[in-house]
């Protein structure tokens, strides 16, 4: 795209007002639970109170019969469907069939004329359960002897997004597997200068989002329409096509606004079973969860990453060794992407020569996890980037100079076979430590970390989308990526208006039904702006072309004759608008032209990744040591975006994710006793506040205009998270020399470690 | 968080028509203020009322005004009214900033005095500091009005001793003299607090010695408590505080009973009881923490 390098921009790079943001405030958004109807039926969930066990018995007769109640669905009662759904691995049923796999798991449904109703009647059901033993750690479910899950073995889901195998279901709870391997890491490790080894906790974390899950399906002689939170339409189109055995035309997939993600509305959730509710009920049903719900649907995969890196005497990394358990819970979900992507991600953003990372996905009875926002790189850049400062500190170099020492360069294959680094992390790292003070003196108790990482992001490139250019000079675009919260809504109209040379308020954005809206595989991966954004370039410059052949029609000269320029065309003397040109197409001032896009794996987007996600952050923290509360006084984000479309919202969304990887670092943690969630409820599981937020806050983008996405642009969104519960560690170690590996930094766990510390201290002084 | 079951809501014109409603429904029916903690826990299905008794419609629940020697604080004040309210903050400061530090502005807007106080939920800051302030509670029943000392009124977590028929009307706290010092400390990190710690010190004419000492820890037992040992050991010459307060707030950790669970260890929060004390001593004599 270096072509268009000098032109001045017009539209993007603008930091347009959002165009959501009004009826956002105001209330007058729409969201599924805005949604009625007619002859809507409401449904409730009846939950398992055991980690594992078997349904021995279930009588609902006593709910059926309760005044009001249509229908309660059950797990043995699913003749006709196929209930077993998973875009990666088909493991899980959309209510318990024969045994239940984690406390909360949904056993049955009550579907009635209000939502109360259906509430009452749960209790009216009984349910003989016979409990198994449970298995709540991955270490605990590898072992010879344990529970076994899942008896069944299950196919690779079509849609698994990755090559390799599917290891699940045979015979173990493992789930997925996922080995790295390049060099010798046992020689170099034999020859290394320094050595910083350790084992690292990156806690189960749930990933909070204002709306919990909520879908209303309706089951007709025209197939399957769901209203839904989903994340990704176009993939939870796929599950119910399965369950429904229904060509993908007759299942459709509505999403308005949805009231954020960060990965937790990635993929199937709640859709089978509410559909199944409305095929069972034969009416449109709407199941809306709680939030308390939600937290027994989906979290994050929690990770212990055993890890070791190498430096040589120059000070530079040779190598880098890990091996990492994730506790993936009860269903596979998205997990098996996740069990590859961390172990990609514990490379970056260095470039290594012996490596070597061996990643067990493994099944537990807990909640089932899957995406969350970052998608594994978090959970690894706790175990590397602290490693970094350990390093560093080993061979006496300042961690900051020792990062811009090792840090992949632009155009380097740091990581074998994949897209060179399109990034430039040694610029970003000395912007961050400029407006944090690196190398300014720090009151006592204060200390301060950097961070940075880089993600193979983008996901799978395949993405399409029609650009309707209306008579008028206005134009729609149908899109099927979702407005959860991160602008795309804004930021793919600037595109169209920057492409089209038409203000930006003609531009309006149909979106996200899978029966109007060409397909969109996610919105994820940071990946809208970049694929989605190009897309719309490409179709926007295709509506142009035919324009100009219309154009070249109506004034009855050759195409080669037509300019385009900025809005329309000129021809000689002659200028046409866009509306001009299709109005004397036409005859009429009236019709459209449609132009078309189809990004797939090819050309830019050959190799994978679409573009590696790369940022910098850096922190000062103070810490109480008498209490060991740390407080979080200043923040810096560098987001590598190539090109911000929008910078306010890009921006948004640097601080948005590097809140979510403080929460993380300081507070959030999912904590189960032998069986149940403890904590799951926001009263009990702590997150981020506004007061928490550091009183300095510096948030900058670097535009060096080199990813492949329109004019250059690169996705952000997560990078700025997944260094910050390091950049807490570092930090504390930074203020008080107690080095802590494991995440949440809570205020009892660094009051110990700086009590372990100083008396290790005192026993070698002594 | 589940819908409501359902529920009748009852308005009574005044105290007597209030306790007499308490006495019919009598364990169907519950008293309602804000409802901050009586609604959550009906929606987490803890607890079940078919009929809820609305307190806020009985006029002046929620006066604040001086009476004699005491601040008395109606049942129904907010405890964002007793954060703002003039009276309190000058003639009880540390009540008004106790109370601006409790849970967050929603809840204070709110959540109610009386409705803390009677749910006895263990992380009370009211609770605590009323103790350590020797604030008594007023109840009113169907018979008559009596007048409880604050470990009177809370007979443990989420027990109150008041009659069925009984309903809090409110607080009279003593005004503090010239010669008395409070602090109020809490340690927090989740929505409410891991501990809380209320010092008030009785000080002589110059200052040079602490006459008298209350202090009180809560949060980390079923009711706050206090501890005599503790209590002795601070009072005494002022400038040697220090050297005494260790040993105040191992007494005062000893009488709370500390157990591990999920919000920290015995060891932790007797060491925070430490911490605390030391600070709330710090702020009392020097003005800081
Ligand atoms: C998110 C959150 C954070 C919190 N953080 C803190 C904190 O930091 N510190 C703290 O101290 N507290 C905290 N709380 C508790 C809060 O102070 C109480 O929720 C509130 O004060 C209760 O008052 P209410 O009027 O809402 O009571 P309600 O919920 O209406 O009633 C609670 C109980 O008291 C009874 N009751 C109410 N009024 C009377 C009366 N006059 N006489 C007899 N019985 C009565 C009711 O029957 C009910 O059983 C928090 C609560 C929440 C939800």
């Amino acid at each position: 795209m270096s072509d268009d390098k000098s032109r001045d921009f017009e539209v993007v790079n603008r930091s347009v007002p959002r165009r959501d943001g009004r009826a956002k405030v105001s209330g007058r958004a729409l969201y599924v639970s805005d949604v009625k109807l007619a002859g809507m039926a409401y449904a409730k969930v009846l939950r398992s109170p055991y980690a594992h066990a078997t349904i021995v018995s279930m009588d609902t007769s006593r709910a059926e019969a309760h005044p009001g109640v249509y229908n309660v669905l059950r797990g043995d009662d699913l003749e006709g469907l196929n209930p077993y759904f998973g875009h990666a691995v088909k493991d899980h049923p959309l209510v318990a069939i024969d045994k239940v796999r984690y406390a909360g798991e949904p056993v049955a449904a009550v579907i009635a004329e209000d939502e109360l109703t259906a509430y009452e009647a749960l209790e009216l059901i009984h349910v003989e359960y016979e409990e198994l033993p449970a298995v709540m750690e991955p270490q605990e479910s590898l072992a010879a002897d344990a529970p076994l899950l899942h008896q069944r073995q299950f196919e690779a889901g079509a849609l698994r997004g990755f090559e390799g195998e599917v290891t699940a279901g045979r015979g173990t709870n493992l789930c997925q597997e996922h080995h790295i391997k390049w060099g010798d890491v046992d020689e170099a490790f034999a020859n290394a200068a320094a050595v910083a080894e350790g084992e690292y906790y990156f806690p189960m974390a749930y990933a909070y989002a204002m709306e919990p899950y909520v879908a209303i399906a309706e089951v007709g002689d025209d197939g399957v329409t769901i209203y839904s939170s989903a994340q990704h339409p176009f993939m939870v189109r796929h599950d119910l096509k399965t369950i429904f055995d229904m060509p993908v035309s007759q299942i459709r997939l509505i999403v308005p606004f949805v009231g954020g993600g960060y990965g937790s509305k990635s993929y199937t959730k709640i859709e089978p079973l509410a559909s199944a509710c409305a095929w069972k009920a034969r009416r449109p049903v709407k199941l809306q969860l709680s939030v308390e719900e939600a937290m027994l649907t989906t979290r994050g995969d929690d990770a212990l990453t055993w890890m070791r890196t190498a430096v040589d005497a120059d000070g530079k990394i040779i190598a880098r060794q890990a091996k990492i358990y994730m506790n993936t819970g009860a269903y596979a979900e998205n997990s098996p992407l996740v069990c590859e992507k961390s172990s990609n991600r514990c490379v970056g953003p260095y470039a290594i020569p012996n490596v070597q990372i061996d990643n067990h996905m493994v099944y537990t009875n807990t909640v089932p996890a899957s995406s969350f926002r970052g998608f594994g790189c978090a959970q690894v850049t706790m175990a590397g980037e602290s490693q970094i400062d350990e390093l560093a500190a080993k061979i006496g170099m300042d961690p900051y100079e020792f990062r811009l020492h090792n840090a992949a360069r632009p155009k380097q294959e740091f990581f074998p076979g994949m897209r060179p680094f399109d990034g430039t992390l040694t610029e970003d790292l000395k912007i961050v430590a400029e407006n944090i003070g690196w190398k300014e003196p720090l009151p006592s108790g204060h200390g301060r970390s950097i961070g940075c990482s880089a993600s193979d992001a983008g996901a799978y490139p395949l993405t399409s989308t029609a650009v309707r250019v209306h008579a008028d000079g206005s134009a729609s675009l149908m899109i099927g990526s979702t407005e959860l919260g991160q602008g795309s809504h804004t930021v793919l109209p600037q595109i169209a208006a920057e492409e089209l040379g038409i203000p930006f308020d003609l531009v309006r954005v149909v979106s996200s039904d899978t029966a109007i809206t060409p397909y969109d595989r996610s919105t994820g991966a940071s990946r809208t702006t970049t694929l989605m954004g190009r897309a719309v370039q490409e179709a926007s410059q295709e509506a142009k072309e035919q324009m100009v052949r219309m154009a070249a029609d109506v004034l009855g000269v050759e195409e080669s004759e037509i300019e385009s320029v900025r809005g329309g065309i000129t021809c000689g003397e002659a200028r046409l608008n866009w509306s001009e040109v299709l109005t004397r197409y036409y005859k009429l001032p009236d019709g459209e032209v449609i132009g078309r896009a189809y990004i797939r794996k090819d050309k830019d987007f050959a190799q994978l990744p679409v573009f590696w996600e790369a940022a910098s952050t850096g922190i000062e923290v103070s810490v109480d040591e008498e209490t060991g509360k740390v407080t979080m006084e200043k923040l810096g984000t560098c987001g590598d975006v190539g090109l911000a479309i929008n910078p306010a919202l890009a921006e948004g969304q640097d601080i948005g994710a590097a809140t979510t990887g403080m929460g993380i670092g300081m507070f959030e943690e999912l904590e189960f006793d032998r069986n149940q969630l403890l904590n799951g409820n926001l009263l009990e599981y702590r997150l981020p506040r506004f007061s928490d937020m550091p009183r300095t806050v510096k948030l900058e983008l670097v535009q060096n205009r080199d990813g492949v996405g329109p004019y250059g642009a690169k996705g952000g969104g997560e990078a700025s998270l997944n260094s910050l519960p390091a950049n807490i560690a570092n930090a504390v170690y930074a203020a008080t020399g107690a080095r802590i590996r494991r995440a949440p930094l809570t205020p009892e766990k660094v009051w110990r470690a700086i009590r372990e510390t100083r008396a290790a201290r005192g026993e070698n002084e002594s | 968080m589940m819908p409501l079951r359902r529920f009748a809501i009852h308005r009574p014109a005044d105290l007597r028509e209030a306790a007499e409603m308490l006495d019919h429904y009598g364990e169907n029916g519950s008293l309602y203020a804000g409802g901050t903690e009586l609604l959550l826990a009906m929606r987490h299905d803890l607890l079940r009322y078919a009929h809820l008794i609305d307190i806020k419609t009985v006029a002046g629940l929620d006066g604040i005004e001086r009476r004699d020697e005491h601040l008395h604080i109606g049942a129904a004040a907010t405890h964002r009214t007793i954060e703002r309210s003039a009276v309190v903050r000058e003639q009880l400061p540390v009540m008004a900033e106790m109370a601006a530090n409790v849970a967050n502005v929603r809840v204070r807007a709110t959540g109610t005095l009386g409705g803390n106080l009677a749910f006895a939920e263990p992380h009370s800051d009211p609770a605590t500091l009323l103790l350590a302030l020797g604030g008594n509670a007023r109840a009113q029943g169907k018979s008559g009005e009596r007048t409880l000392a604050m470990d009177e009124l809370l007979a443990g977590a989420y027990e109150n001793s008041l009659a069925q028929d009984e309903i809090l009307t409110g607080v009279d706290v003593p005004v503090p003299g010239p010669s008395q010092r409070t602090a109020y400390l809490k340690f927090q990190v989740h929505e409410r607090p891991l501990l809380g710690l209320a010092l008030s010190l009785e000080l002589d004419d110059d200052g040079g010695v602490i006459r008298e000492a209350r202090c009180a820890v809560g949060c980390v037992s079923p009711t706050p408590c206090r501890s005599a040992t503790a209590e002795s050991l601070i009072a005494g010459p002022a400038d040697s505080l220090e050297q005494r307060i260790e040993e105040a707030g191992e007494a005062l950790a000893d009488e709370a009973a500390l157990t591990d669970d999920r919000e920290g260890s015995a060891e932790y929060k007797r060491h925070l009881i430490g911490v605390l004390l030391r600070r709330a001593a710090r702020k009392c004599l020097n003005g800081n923490g």
